[in-house]
């Protein structure tokens, strides 16, 4: 069957354009299509046995056989306005905690269930007289290199649901909100109406076969071949363990804030025609990964072979000379530069690909314990430096750069579990 | 052979060769391209008369920040990339409607800024129609600019938005002097209007040039309505400082190019400060992005040794330098480590690639 001819459309793909579309006609025709009796989501536990820290996903993530995390394929960021004036009350407040623990009642928190966390933003802590803690490095978002022009997301929360059932993410989201009454079969002890309101939707895909099935898109070629096995439009694995932070790492560690962490959120375009078309396979292990790297055959495909890491060490840890042996530095290169005194990446991706506005897009979403591991994460993958020789140019055999073109950034905390809810400054 | 008299014949051509479901303009187009003269056999390594001259048509001006823009279309193009030592070629691709070029420049000074990352945004009645980065190119007849082929999908006529993106220049590895200290390092976004249709496109200008092409000549920058700045580097004659070699009579010349040098005495250098401003032959373009390293030796002692840095100067324009303070008679080589990075229509694909060292007396 041709996925692109509209017809016949198999229940996968159905429930995953459904996303995109948002909304109760969505959910109920994705409820529609399940097979037999339905769907079987379990259902949620005690939510006091919950980890402190909102972003401590791992543990209830599956992992692949190297034993890197395996994200949850469906992805729903509802960004929110506080409704109220001035600053929120504490019967605001329980409402708010009300409501997420009942969404925690009503799935398992996993990504057989739901998992979701609650940020808030720069200008949702404006409200307060008080400042944020030092603790806390929460800047407002700011462009991060000399050539983007993103529009910020000042919101003053979002939740980022996550499922690897896309009617889930849907219900969650439409329950959370107000606009249902019951998720997962279980009616909900309260919602977000009133005193959190819709501003603005994205959703998004990660995980094999998803972006293959999904390029009917602008920005992807009509001819490009998509990887069957990608998990990512751009056709290679990541994620992988010896790339990513821990929790630990991406943890702050004092302060009213303790286990909280920094969330950055940015909203990618993605233009991959000469990405697929005037790139073959070895051109594009170079740019993703390192040209050496595809002087070497290090990887196969998608990268399955990597196993838990890139092997980044291989590439040559001076841009210069690769610059001057190839012509073009790679991606991941660029950005190992960017690793703290023990060698680990400072930042912890759970980034995803998406549909929304009909365009192939990327929501890079990552957590960190400052916003400034972000910037300078970012700042290493610009290769300024590497411009010095001729053949780098800003944008041009500089990794991915010349494909991806940044739309919108935006900076939130992930307050611990207990202070989730419409937070101030200084929690007690 | 005019446009018109060409199109029919392609058109029938089409039909003749029963080229099958390609139908109406998009089909004339991909037979027209099918049918551009060949690339040469027998190209000189130097600049060369092309085999067809092709017009453009001017879209408006825009500002933002430090920078100016001007926009313009002509019909798709082969163009080459040059990535380190590799020249490629771009061939006219399928769905491929127009080559949009931008020119972008100081709005004070109108020096082009040849060295910058640019990426644009095409919109038609707020809709994104394109989004690419697009490529410095050298064209003879039009000049220095930013370009690259786009498929515009339906857009048939339209005014269409052409946002202009343009990274800091100290983020491309360029160094500002003088008035220019200071400014270009932050980047903008400069919306340009461009009037474009189908229709003008046909009719711009397509002349095939069978008797010159190949000659070492260069067809001379497009006459046009508008003052566009081409990237045209300073006269050997405008150049401060003391210019040495004859670079009014293409002396000295190396891969074509010819290396203009001046040795300048000025503050905003913290003294003697050596610049090299290569440029093509014939037209004067400045040419971009390339390495320099240059030697000066006196009296049988190496007194300097690197490679030159990148840099906009208001005076100079854009050139290669570094303080050195070079004396009379002193020899100076320049070597070339890396050839221009810059896309070239044709003509001057295959000059500015291999380079012999410069000799000069200072």
């Amino acid at each position: 069957m041709d996925p692109r001819d509209g017809r016949g459309l198999d229940r996968r793909e159905f429930v995953k354009s459904a996303v995109a579309i948002g909304g109760a006609s969505a959910l109920s025709a994705c409820l529609d299509r399940l097979p037999g009796d339905g769907r079987d989501v379990p259902e949620g536990g005690d939510p006091s046995t919950l980890p402190a820290r909102q972003h401590a996903w791992n543990e209830f993530l599956p992992t692949d056989e190297h034993g890197n995390d395996v994200m949850a394929r469906h992805h729903v960021l509802a960004y929110l306005d506080y409704a109220g004036d001035g600053t929120p009350t504490d019967a605001e407040r329980e409402t708010v905690e009300t409501a997420l623990r009942s969404l925690e009642r009503a799935y398992e928190y996993s990504n057989e269930g739901l998992l979701f966390t609650v940020g808030y933003s720069p200008s949702y802590f404006e409200r307060f007289d008080e400042p944020l803690p030092e603790s806390v490095d929460l800047p407002a978002p700011e462009p991060m290199s000399s050539f983007e022009d993103p529009t910020f997301d000042e919101q003053d929360v979002l939740v980022h649901f996550a499922s690897d059932h896309a009617d889930v993410v849907l219900e969650a989201e439409q329950a959370l909100l107000g606009e249902r009454d019951a998720a997962n079969d279980r009616e909900l002890d309260a919602d977000l109406a009133g005193v959190l309101e819709r501003a603005d939707r994205r959703t998004g895909f990660v995980g094999k076969g998803l972006p293959a099935e999904n390029s009917d898109v602008d920005g992807i070629p009509d001819d490009a071949d998509v990887d069957e096995d990608a998990p990512l439009y751009m056709g290679f694995k990541s994620g992988f363990k010896k790339n990513q932070a821990t929790e630990d790492r991406v943890t702050i560690q004092s302060g009213p804030f303790q286990d909280a962490t920094t969330q950055h959120v940015s909203k990618i375009r993605l233009r991959l025609d000469d990405w697929y078309g005037e790139q073959d396979q070895e051109d594009r292990v170079a740019e993703m990964f390192c040209p050496a790297h595809a002087d070497n055959d290090v990887v196969e495909g998608v990268g399955e072979n990597l196993g838990d890491g890139t092997k980044v060490n291989e590439c040559p840890a001076h841009l210069d000379e690769t610059a001057q042996e190839y012509g073009r530095v790679g991606h991941n290169q660029k950005t190992a530069q960017a690793r703290d005194e023990n060698d680990s990446p400072r930042i912890l991706r759970r980034d995803f690909d998406s549909t929304d506005g009909g365009e192939a897009g990327l929501h890079f979403l990552a957590v960190q314990r400052t916003i400034t591991d972000f910037k300078e994460t970012r700042e290493a993958m610009n290769g300024t430096d590497a411009t010095e020789n001729p053949a780098i140019r800003q944008r041009v055999n500089n990794g991915i750069l010349e494909y991806t073109f940044v739309r919108r950034r935006g900076n939130f905390l992930l307050p611990p579990r207990k202070h989730r809810a419409l937070p101030t400054p200084r929690p007690e | 052979m005019d446009r018109r008299t060409f199109l029919r014949t392609a058109g029938a051509a089409a039909t003749a060769s029963a080229l099958g479901s390609t139908a109406g303009c998009t089909g004339l187009l991909e037979t027209r391209s099918a049918r551009s003269p060949p690339v040469l056999e027998d190209r000189p390594n130097a600049v060369y008369f092309p085999t067809h001259i092709e017009g453009m048509e001017m879209g408006e001006m825009g500002k933002s920040g430090d920078y100016a823009a001007m926009t313009m279309y002509s019909y798709p193009h082969r163009f080459w990339n040059v990535n380190g030592t590799s020249v490629e070629k771009t061939p006219i691709q399928e769905g491929d409607d127009a080559h949009v070029m931008v020119s972008v420049f100081d709005p004070e000074t109108r020096q082009v800024l040849p060295d910058a990352g640019v990426s644009i945004a095409i919109e038609s009645d707020g809709e994104t129609v394109s989004q690419e980065t697009i490529y410095p190119m050298l064209s003879q007849p039009m000049g220095f600019h930013y370009g690259a082929n786009f498929d515009l999908g339906d857009v048939d006529a339209a005014t269409l938005t052409v946002n202009v993106s343009v990274g800091g220049l100290e983020g491309s590895g360029v160094t500002m002097t003088g008035d220019y200290a200071g400014r270009f390092s932050e980047g903008a976004t400069i919306p340009v209007e461009l009037p474009y249709s189908e229709a003008t496109k046909e009719n711009i200008t397509y002349e095939q040039t069978p008797d010159r092409a190949g000659e070492l000549a260069a067809r001379g920058p497009m006459q046009m309505d508008m003052d566009m700045p081409m990237g045209v580097a300073p006269a050997p004659g405008d150049l401060p400082g003391r210019v040495l070699g004859d670079p009014a009579n293409d002396d000295p010349k190396s891969g074509d190019a010819v290396f203009a040098t001046t040795v300048v005495d000025a503050d905003r250098f913290d003294g003697r400060y050596l610049a090299v401003s290569p440029r093509t032959p014939y037209n004067g373009y400045v040419i971009p992005r390339m390495g320099i390293q240059a030697t000066v030796d006196r009296d049988g002692d190496t007194v300097f040794d690197d490679a030159l840095d990148r840099v906009l100067d208001p005076e100079l324009g854009y050139h290669y330098g570094a303080s050195v303070d070079v004396q009379p008679d002193d020899d100076v080589t320049l070597s070339v480590t890396t050839p221009a990075q810059v896309a070239r229509h044709e003509g001057y694909e295959t000059a500015f690639l291999e380079f012999d060292d410069v000799e000069l007396t200072a």
